[in-house]
């Protein structure tokens, strides 16, 4: 890399044209080798997810109707639609974003900007990673120990959320961290030397560039927080109840519906099993699709 | 200042630290001592009204899972300001929620056992069996196995792993496959009493399927499949065998004459009020009963 680009020709073509000419015969195999290796790798992954998503909906959309989407289950989870379930994980989801996203950004916000570098501060961090390395399905078992029992909210709604938000706070935590790591310090520099506070600072300049990062983090937490079985399963998710109207309640949820879709019923209705993981893949696709397009709007907006 | 700046932060963090640690110890020990000293009576509704509401949550065995959403279904129409919820997982882990006061009704598809009772007496719950219907349980063969009876000995013999191919029961040759329900399966525990005998253990061979449909579904895609099934779940094409030249029949199970039948429970914690006791005497009278048949049980009498 200490090679200087020349005015002439743009320097990524030059590295090239220099590296097979001097090359040796045995170096160009290798990497022709290494090069159709990972092509060959990344367009078996793009395969893979377009076979994926292509047969879900193609299984799936058949079953698709208004009333499949907004009735009760019925006649044994045969007929009927989903739509208990898919309030269910509404809740979820809502609940989630009231407990872990103010408490996961402020703790990334204070880790990324306050707390410094000690000691303590390092040992907080390791506690976080390894948080977000505990089996989801260890959090169902102290959600049922904690919130359920403990803390006596039986089978819930509200056990269900809490217990969803502890697997969702690492992810918002460590997300909200990068986001503001990633604010070149010019900027803290400039505002500073303008006469910003830390706090002003923060607020007006640091918090809104690092906020597509801190949102884009924010989203693949609630996302993986409605996908996940193994939590809910422990702390209150139905095999049928009616549409959920407080947080007290069990509800059905998306994932365990299809789970249980999958391997429990009497007559099995592979309709509704397709037609489920299709509008939860669905609902969970398109947030993330709308989030990604406004954050490159956004993006482009910022630039630095 | 920086130095100072920094030792102050790193004080922040420590204090921050030892708070979450705090919290946390406080935690366990709550945790802890729910698990001994448990007296938040379970949330069964005591409203004696005549128009029922609330909600009753009712969780176990997945065999009944089925039955009970059809109960619900309709319960919850001719009452429309009740609420039922349902939850699978087998009778034990019913029985354990019972126990630890989070559900109303634990379906069960087995008696309860003693260690049971004194587990919930040990924490003041008082387990009440209130029978809600009768099952047989079929045993089901792919019909390429080519028998249509058996003997409960034999039958104990094939998942001890006595008897390991068809051709020693006259059947097609083939290693058998030994399908079983897994641990939490109140079929499962029934199945070992009453056939493979209490202090026998199932052949290391069998495979523990998570439903009755699953086994249903292997038995009917392997040729040389055996497995074992609450009544309602029987489709026609695969071949239920008749246990000691007794058909699994409603009348026989009824009769008694069939050998592998059980009660099926709906659990309580002492006996049932308000509105548990009238979701109960539904069950039990003439709508819920006609429900227990249409499911492919056998009703109560």
């Amino acid at each position: 890399m200490t090679r200087t680009p020349t005015k002439t020709r743009p320097a990524r073509s030059k590295e090239v044209v220099t590296f097979s000419s001097y090359c040796s015969k045995r170096a160009r195999r290798i990497e022709a080798i290494v090069r159709s290796f990972t092509a060959i790798c990344c367009v078996g992954v793009v395969v893979l997810v377009v076979f994926l998503l292509g047969y879900l909906f193609i299984r799936g959309v058949g079953s698709l109707s208004w009333s499949f989407i907004f009735d009760a289950p019925k006649d044994r989870m045969t007929a009927g639609g989903i739509w208990p379930a898919i309030v269910g994980t509404l809740w979820l989801i809502g609940l989630v974003s009231a407990f872990a996203l103010p408490v996961g950004i402020a703790t990334g916000i204070y880790l990324a900007e306050i707390a410094g570098q000690s000691r303590p501060v390092r040992m907080l961090r390791i506690a976080i990673a390894n948080m977000a390395g505990v089996p989801s399905v260890v959090y169902g078992l102290f959600g049922y120990a904690a919130f359920s029992l403990a803390l006596g909210f039986g089978k819930s709604l509200l056990a269900m959320g809490l217990t969803l938000s502890c697997v969702t706070l690492p992810v918002v935590i460590t997300a909200t961290e990068e986001a503001l790591r990633q604010i070149p310090k010019e900027q803290r520099q400039a505002a500073m030397a303008l006469g910003c506070t830390r706090a002003r600072t923060l607020g007006k300049i640091v918090l809104p560039t690092a906020l597509p990062g801190i949102i884009t983090g924010a989203i693949l937490g609630l996302s993986r927080a409605a996908a996940e079985t193994a939590p809910i399963l422990f702390t209150g998710v139905a095999f049928f109840a009616p549409v959920a109207t407080n947080v007290t309640q069990p509800s059905m949820a998306l994932p365990y519906h299809l789970y249980i879709m999958a391997t429990q019923p009497t007559t099995p209705a592979p309709h509704i099993v397709w037609g489920t993981a299709l509008v939860l893949t669905g609902m969970l696709s398109i947030t993330n699709a709308g989030i990604a397009t406004w954050r490159s709007y956004k993006r482009r907006k910022l630039q630095w | 200042m920086k130095t100072f700046q920094r030792k102050s932060r790193s004080k922040t963090a420590a204090v921050l630290l030892a708070v979450a640690l705090l919290l946390a110890s406080v935690f366990l020990v709550a945790a802890c001592s729910a698990d001994t000293a448990e007296d938040t009576a379970p949330a069964a509704s005591d409203t004696d009204d005549v128009a029922l509401s609330g909600m009753l949550t009712i969780e176990g065995s997945d065999t009944m899972v089925n039955l009970a959403q059809a109960w619900a279904e309709q319960f919850m129409d001719e009452n429309p300001e009740v609420m039922l919820t349902i939850r699978g997982g087998g009778s034990g882990a019913g029985i354990a929620s019972l126990i630890n006061g989070t559900v109303d009704f634990a379906l069960a598809s087995r008696d309860v056992k003693e260690d049971e009772f004194a587990e919930g007496a040990a924490v003041g719950v008082d387990i009440v069996e209130n029978t809600v219907a009768n099952d047989g349980i079929g045993v089901i063969v792919n019909p390429a196995v080519g028998i249509t009876d058996i003997s409960t000995d034999d039958l104990g013999k094939i998942y001890r792993g006595e008897i390991s191919d068809w051709s020693q029961l006259g059947g097609t040759p083939g290693s058998i496959v030994l399908l079983g329900r897994d641990t939490a399966s109140g079929t499962y525990e029934f199945f070992l009493e009453a056939v493979v005998g209490k202090d026998n253990e199932y052949a290391q061979t069998m495979r523990n399927l998570q439903s009755n449909q699953a086994i249903v579904d292997e038995v009917r895609n392997n040729p040389a499949a055996i497995g074992y099934v609450g009544m309602g779940y029987i489709v026609d094409d695969v071949t239920v065998l008749a246990i000691d030249g007794v058909a699994a029949t409603a009348e026989a199970v009824n009769d008694g004459s069939y050998g592998l039948a059980r009660k099926l429970l709906m659990n309580s914690d002492g006996t049932p009020t308000g509105l548990a006791k009238a979701f109960l005497d539904w069950v039990q009278g003439a709508q819920g009963q006609s429900i227990v048949v249409d499911e492919g049980f056998v009703p109560i009498n």
